[in-house]
């Protein structure tokens, strides 16, 4: 596989186009495609238990948690819907349920789309899917507006997994501080993707 | 009629981060089912989050966990939904129908609730078996009469509150079916039940609230809440 300016990409599995991890998803769900699950492992799997001892995970759970990941990926990519979400936002999002699971030693109650009393998303208009598949891109431009002291808490809440106590504990700031300024960024973050829209 | 109030956004981040009291994710989960648009916050949360993982520098994976990947092709894969995906609840009646994180909880439909009165006018149904894991807080229906005052009172932790049936006015403004109300320890409220059906709403809190005045003080070993 090589790159349009002709670099091997194979190689290196970590610069492959988000987009090729999508195919690949649509080729496991649809197919059983065994060459395609075998990339998104190669691709996924290293980040993954990187992700996990970065948020504090022993290696033995880290290997629980990546295997819990990478089984639902197999078993669920039948329901993945390219249109609702990037294929590494669906991956974050079981591995970020399956570490909760472990943790919690039961299941976080969430909604289930197949729930009689779900109501559906209205549906989106060619331009808005588009959107929401470059939203990486936008969301990490969106984000690099923001003031460092917003930018410290979100990055204490995803990169290392703390709550909001810890971080008011941590910061020594008090907890309606932490509160206001996840809703700042989040507002911001927000406004900045509309206007670019 | 449409959905007025959300989930503010620290308490959805505790959520999606699973740091979020476990009856507190219950009323977040059960609004979450009925309103797209606090799910296209938690998207956008993912979201970002997944660039945190993208930008995770690749460790080499153990020889058992290479092994993995041949492992988990053994086994069946899920079948697709076949559900016809049309849901019970309008826009117009948010949540006539109680999406199944609150309903798997009850024991009944939420008409035959056996209410427990506490005073006149007010009366209650613990969902028992979901205090969270130091023990702290509590999940519970309440049932509010026409025109009946609840105890000003503010809170040493979180209080979440949605509405189920009927709808109530405090100081934040009015809060209809399939609402949410989001409040922390800065806020002193006293929700009064504006219509004349009865408000019917599921309350979680992660601590004990406090209550202003003496007698509703008195109240609180008998409201437990």
């Amino acid at each position: 596989m090589t790159s349009s300016d002709g670099r091997d990409l194979s190689s290196d599995p970590s610069h492959r186009s988000p987009d090729q991890l999508d195919l690949d998803l649509i080729l496991v769900g649809d197919a059983a495609d065994r060459d395609a699950f075998r990339r998104i492992f190669t691709a996924m799997a290293p980040k993954l238990k990187a992700f996990l001892i970065n948020t504090g995970q022993s290696p033995q759970e880290a290997e629980e948690i990546l295997q819990d990941t990478m089984l639902k990926v197999w078993r669920k990519a039948t329901l993945f819907d390219r249109s609702k979400s990037a294929g590494s936002t669906w991956i974050y999002s079981i591995a970020k349920n399956a570490r909760i699971d472990r943790i919690r030693k039961e299941t976080k109650p969430a909604p289930d789309p197949d729930d009689p009393s779900f109501v559906q998303d209205a549906p989106e208009t060619g331009e808005q899917s588009l959107n929401r598949r470059q939203d990486q891109k936008r969301i990490q431009l969106a984000m690099s507006t923001l003031p460092s002291e917003q930018m410290k808490i979100i990055n204490m809440s995803f990169f290392e997994d703390k709550s909001h106590a810890e971080i008011s504990e941590e910061l020594n700031l008090p907890l309606g501080t932490v509160k206001s300024r996840i809703r700042l960024a989040f507002g911001k973050i927000r406004a900045e993707l509309e206007r670019n829209q | 009629m449409t959905l007025k109030h959300h989930i503010s956004d620290d308490t959805l981040l505790a959520y999606v981060n699973g740091t979020l009291a476990e009856t507190l994710s219950v009323v977040v989960a059960t609004h979450l089912a009925i309103c797209p648009q606090c799910r296209k916050h938690m998207d956008l949360m993912l979201s970002v989050g997944s660039i945190y993982l993208d930008q995770s520098k690749p460790v080499e994976l153990s020889s058992n966990e290479l092994d993995l990947c041949d492992e988990i092709m053994l086994s069946p894969q899920e079948k697709p939904s076949t559900v016809h995906r049309q849901s019970l609840n309008t826009a117009a009646d948010p949540i006539r129908s109680i999406p199944k994180p609150l309903s798997d909880l009850l024991p009944c439909d939420i008409d035959d609730i056996p209410w427990k009165k506490l005073v006149p006018g007010m009366s209650h149904y613990p969902l028992k078996g979901h205090a969270n894991s130091d023990g702290k807080g509590a999940l519970r229906l309440l049932k509010i009469s026409p025109g009946m005052t609840l105890p000003e009172h503010s809170h040493s932790g979180q209080e979440l509150t949605l509405i189920l049936r009927g709808s109530y006015i405090d100081e934040v403004g009015r809060f209809a079916a399939g609402d949410i109300s989001d409040l922390d320890d800065s806020l002193h409220h006293q929700p009064v039940a504006d219509t004349d059906k009865d408000c019917i709403c599921l309350i979680a809190t992660d601590a004990p609230l406090k209550f202003k005045g003496f007698f509703s003080r008195m109240l609180q070993p008998l409201i437990g809440i």
